[in-house]
């Protein structure tokens, strides 16, 4: 009974202990989010590489669908995450949306004022949905832009199959607006709906005709799948950038200025190289991240 | 006795307002208007569900029971523990795994879903018709063999009828578990009602997440009953009355 007695008197001493040396006031803590795709696994990372390099402590929450994270971020569960323009006008605010990169950005930064977020940093990473085809067989009926497959499917009604995630099938700025813009329809039973990741699998695997994509997606590369051109400029920009709470900002007004160099650095193109060594090469998004922040000389060895 | 009666009533009186509550509060918030909006495509997803649920169950119920008494046979018994352990093993393996081991060999689609659902179902409905036959009194069998029935009279007459209650309790957690696991065949393009469950959550639209998982949650339910009443009637009087007994004294 003693030895427990004292044992239970240990354990609390030292956590008591414990916690006295890390709370202090002038520790910075801050809580990443991430959705739940690769692009977001790697952003996230190198913003906790650098954010610890420079002192704080981080806390990483991912996986989280888009409306979850952002709902995360607007009650202060999250502080910092990648989030991308048009997402943020049309998902978050029910805006139109904006072709125009830094027109985009200005008035998402300008709405989100009142939600207590504010965005900083905008990058060159465009990742906007695209429909995406197998090359050959893109070729072999003529199909360039979502217009040529718009046609096709008027004209072949129930031969082309498609594959979607459930986000993409029933968002406004998604299949619903693509389908209205360039006028055409997929029947009922020639639309699949799966988790995001596995129509490019069903694409490849010929279970399908056309998926839905991200721009960014390193396996378009890797399947030799071709993003159809969006002749009619529907998908509006979905610019990286980051975007965090107000309070967070206001806290710790450093960290814009310390994402800046890497905000300026990241590109459409760079991040079809990192996904693809993560998605295709299944590398570790750890080392990928850290690797390409050393590379670059944001992080030192 | 009588306070543990009233608090019975209480309990079931204060779940039955919760369950009110919830639906007087979903319907005054249009929480079902998915289904009265998109109609078709609700018949549709409810249709791939029952598809899903039907043929896995179906074919697992088929698989287990006959596997289930061929290994109590007395000259098999030894192969019991392997198979039961096989079974146990698809049993352990997370059930968004074995969809994913699914599609790799069978593609995307129903057909892969259909199958990781089956492996899923099996040994809830083995373990029980092993235990159920396992628990048959023996000298009830030896009293049948003394009366000159055959081994297959035996099975039919005596242990099937008194296993009767413990297999169908293990066909009823299979299928009611099935219906639940069913709503993840989305993730591998299997359609069913997960399909609306999902888009609800990654939308974070309440309308589509109510319309699919209530439908999910009153099939199971509906199930459930339906297998009670099925148990009623198989299982034979006096070994209903045995088990109410047991199930009182406890």
């Amino acid at each position: 009974m003693k030895k427990i007695i004292s044992l239970i008197a240990t354990i609390m001493i030292s956590t008591l202990l414990l916690s006295a040396c890390s709370g202090g006031d002038d520790s910075k803590e801050v809580t990443v989010g991430a959705k739940n795709f690769t692009e977001q696994f790697l952003l996230a990372k190198m913003t906790e590489l650098v954010l610890e390099e420079n002192g704080y402590t981080v806390d990483m929450k991912d996986n989280l669908g888009s409306s979850a994270l952002r709902k995360a971020l607007e009650n202060g569960q999250v502080d910092i995450t990648w989030d991308y323009t048009g997402t943020g006008l049309v998902t978050y605010n029910g805006e139109e949306p904006i072709a125009n990169k830094q027109e985009a950005f200005e008035t998402i930064k300008e709405i989100d004022k009142e939600n207590g977020i504010t965005w900083t940093n905008i990058s060159d990473i465009n990742n906007t949905y695209t429909l995406v085809m197998r090359q050959e067989q893109a070729d072999k009926l003529g199909i360039e832009t979502i217009s040529d497959l718009a046609e096709y499917v008027n004209s072949h009604p129930g031969e082309l199959k498609m594959a979607t995630d459930a986000e993409f099938a029933n968002r406004a700025d998604g299949l619903p607006g693509v389908l209205e813009t360039y006028g055409f329809e997929f029947g009922k039973d020639q639309v699949v709906s799966m988790t995001y990741g596995l129509n490019y699998e069903a694409l490849n695997n010929e279970e399908v005709d056309v998926a839905v994509g991200f721009s960014t997606d390193s396996r378009i590369r890797e399947f030799n799948l071709v993003s159809l051109k969006d002749d009619k400029e529907f998908f509006p920009s979905y610019n990286a950038a980051m975007s965090m709470t107000t309070e967070v900002y206001e806290k710790y007004p450093e960290i814009e200025e310390i994402f800046k160099p890497l905000s300026e650095a990241l590109d459409s193109q760079t991040m079809i190289e990192l996904n693809y060594q993560v998605d295709v090469e299944e590398r570790s998004v750890t080392d990928v991240a850290e690797e390409y922040l050393i590379n670059n000389g944001f992080l030192e060895e | 006795m009588n306070s543990k009666k009233i608090i019975a009533v209480a309990v079931k009186l204060f779940f039955w307002l919760l369950l009110i509550a919830f639906f007087w509060w979903s319907f005054t918030n249009d929480m079902f208007s998915r289904i009265s909006e998109e109609p078709v495509q609700f018949f549709n997803l409810l249709r791939d569900h029952l598809t899903l649920v039907g043929i896995s169950a179906g074919i697992a119920i088929l698989t287990s029971v006959p596997l289930g008494i061929l290994i109590t046979r007395a000259s098999l018994r030894k192969s019991e523990w392997l198979v039961v352990n096989i079974a146990n093993l698809g049993q352990t393996i997370p059930s968004l795994a074995i969809l994913a081991l699914a599609m790799g060999f069978l593609g995307i689609g129903l057909k892969a879903a259909i199958v990781a659902l089956y492996i899923y179902s099996l040994l809830p409905i083995l373990q029980n018709t092993v235990a159920g036959l396992d628990s048959v009194n023996p000298e009830t069998k030896d009293a049948a063999k003394g009366m000159g029935l055959t081994p297959l009279q035996i099975l039919f007459k005596v242990e099937l009828p008194s296993a009767a209650y413990s297999i169908i309790a293990g066909i009823r957690t299979a299928v009611v578990l099935n219906i639940g696991t069913a709503a993840l065949a989305y993730l591998i393009g299997g359609g069913g009602l997960g399909v609306w469950i999902f888009t609800g959550i990654q939308l974070f639209d309440n309308s589509y997440l109510i319309s699919g998982a209530v439908p999910v949650t009153l099939l199971a339910i509906g199930v459930d009953f339906l297998f009670r009443g099925i148990q009623y009637l198989l299982v034979p009087k006096g070994l209903r009355l045995a088990q109410q007994a047991a199930i009182e004294s406890v």
